[in-house]
């Protein structure tokens, strides 16, 4: 008869003379490549099943991609940044308007949105040296609420108040359904390719000198850590990550308005992706990516106006009930990194 | 022979008040210079400035004959400076080990220095310290004296010319005090480390300095062997009081 044994580590598997074990550890790499199939099959699924949560996958791998370069940023600067939807208006409204001015495809956009969004991250680079603490969080959070005003005061560039529309869309293939597909894999795509991005730099040796700044600033410098080149790197790099998403969202949806993605309804999104997650672990801000976008889901379909007044609240509660996150469910259990995971106890 | 570090006339002022007035000294290769003084005497902030935590108002620091006056505290990190703190400060959130790697990767240039490398390299100073059964826990969870060891393999690790060590003795008990002094005295013979030590307990710097620079109010008193510095009436004074010959 087939026998199962849990251990601490495995499941083990008999059957006769017959073993097969199967290790229960997220790097371990067929548990991997079994998270990343299931992923890439599931917009298949909802293909054939419900068109409808394709959309949702989208913003789901979407979220997760904002909230993983804010975990970079948070680690390799110190600081909380409570701003990164600047640098998706930033490279947004530079796709936009280069394409409904040019009539330019993604693929031409794509290097001009990466280039703007790196000036601009450079050009508000010096925060990170700057700005500590309060100040610091002050000051990233009121840059997209300003960016919001412009867009308002200079309406006949901007389109504040309607948005802007007739950009190209991301591709057309005729049918609109699998236009979503498609886009539902290119979504995944980008999460899983900043996913490994992210996840190799932080393991790499540059992580950990983050991972030092992000601890004590003073005593990185002192040990012989180029403490502002660090932090201008990992802040210009992750904003520039950022960026891009806001060219996806500006072609994907083939209008752009600061209104939806400036505002601090956004940012709290993706600050409970990030926390929910588990403090800017990168793995989980998949999960709390996935999560969110669901809860959101859900939230429209059954609660109807009351949806953003849940939100904070449901952020607040999972504060208390879960300050390690959904990742740190399974990190408290099986804590068995050589490398430890970088903590960010803002 | 040039010294390793000249400093002439550091001056440091916070606002009104004057930390370090004047204050002129050398430290030698391969000595172990010891810098005492009463509370508040000015101590750290001489080590602040050397190290280039706080930036001297005036005054030159030259080490093997570069200026270092105006160089940020990575430059000297790699020009062979090192310190400890007096209240240990780790990294929390990395274990033992890579708080060591750490300093073992950003420290003074090694050249085609790999990852796997710089663990070797951050290994053999944990177990220096002793530290090696502790290489997989969090620095928040370790003892004080623990702590005081990271600190040390920590600064070693950087590949140091000259280590700075402020107030080892403070918050240890006798073995455990005893066992850090026994450590640095170590360090210095294995890896060749000019020592600057700033020490409260003039019993450990009686028997381990080779010269001692005394200061009070930010000013130098006396400069010597350590049994010319505590025998020199200047010293006793600003130990004891005005009136310590009454009493004698």
């Amino acid at each position: 008869m087939v026998e199962m044994e849990l251990k601490r580590d495995r499941i083990v598997i008999r059957l006769g003379t017959k073993k097969w074990e199967w290790v229960l550890e997220p790097r371990y790499w067929r548990n991997t490549l079994i998270w990343v199939a299931l992923l890439f099959i599931a917009p298949t699924v909802c293909y054939f099943v419900s068109p409808g949560l394709i959309n949702t996958m989208i913003s789901a791998n979407i979220y997760a991609a904002i909230a993983m370069p804010l975990a970079l940023m948070t680690i390799g600067t110190g600081r909380m940044n409570f701003g990164p939807q600047f640098y998706i208006g930033v490279g947004g409204y530079t796709a936009a308007l280069l394409s409904i001015a040019y009539g330019w495809g993604p693929l031409t956009t794509l290097p001009f949105a990466i280039l703007m969004t790196m000036i601009a991250a450079f050009l508000f680079s010096p925060l990170v040296i700057m700005a500590r603490g309060l100040y610091y969080v002050l000051l990233t959070l009121l840059l997209p609420l300003v960016f919001l005003e412009v867009t308002f005061i200079y309406t006949d560039i901007f389109k504040g108040d309607t948005g802007l529309f007739g950009i190209v869309p991301l591709l057309d293939t005729g049918n609109a359904k699998n236009n979503f597909l498609i886009i539902g894999y290119l979504s995944t795509v980008i999460m899983f390719a900043y996913l490994w991005v992210i996840n190799k730099v932080l393991k790499s040796r540059y992580g950990l000198l983050m991972a030092a700044i992000n601890d004590d600033e003073d005593v990185a410098h002192s040990i012989g850590i180029n403490i502002n080149k660090v932090k201008i790197i990992a802040f210009v790099a992750a904003s520039t990550m950022v960026g891009i998403i806001g060219w996806f969202y500006a072609h994907y949806f083939s209008s752009f308005a600061g209104i939806t993605y400036l505002p601090l309804t956004f940012m709290l999104k993706i600050l409970l992706v990030l926390m929910i997650g588990g403090r800017a672990q990168i793995f989980g801000c998949v999960v709390g990516g996935y999560f969110v976008s669901f809860l959101e889901m859900l939230l429209i379909r059954y609660m109807g106006p009351i949806q953003p007044v849940l939100f904070p609240i449901i952020l607040l509660a999972l504060l208390f009930a879960l300050p390690e996150g959904l990742f740190g469910l399974y990190r408290k259990r099986r804590y068995r990194e050589y490398l430890p995971t970088i903590h960010v106890r803002r | 022979m040039t010294p390793l570090i000249k400093v002439s006339n550091l001056v440091k002022r916070f606002g009104g008040i004057v930390a370090v007035n004047d204050v002129s000294f050398e430290i030698h290769k391969g000595e172990t210079l010891g810098f005492i003084g009463p509370n508040g005497a000015g101590k750290s902030t001489v080590v602040n400035c050397l190290t280039g935590y706080l930036p001297a108002t005036s005054g030159k620091i030259e080490m093997n004959g570069v200026d270092i006056t105006d160089m940020k505290p990575h430059q000297r990190a790699y020009m062979g400076l090192a310190r400890t703190y007096q209240i240990p400060r780790p990294f929390p959130e990395l274990t033992a080990l890579t708080s060591v790697l750490a300093s073992s990767i950003a420290g003074k240039k090694r050249i085609n220095q790999s990852f796997q490398d710089a663990m070797y390299d951050a290994t053999h100073y944990l177990e220096f310290v002793g530290l090696f059964s502790k290489r997989n826990i969090l620095a928040r969870d370790l003892t004080f004296y623990e702590l005081r060891m990271l600190e040390l393999a920590r600064a070693l690790a950087t590949t140091p010319q000259l280590l700075f060590i402020d107030e080892v003795m403070a918050g240890l008990n006798p073995g455990e005090a005893k066992n850090a002094i026994h450590m640095i005295a170590r360090a210095k013979e294995q890896f060749g480390v000019t020592i600057f030590w700033i020490e409260h307990v003039m019993a450990v710097l009686m028997e381990a300095a080779d010269r001692i620079v005394a200061i009070n109010y930010g000013a130098k008193l006396a400069e010597g062997t350590p049994d010319e510095v505590v025998n020199n009436d200047d010293v006793i004074e600003a130990y004891l009081g005005r009136g310590w010959r009454e009493y004698a």
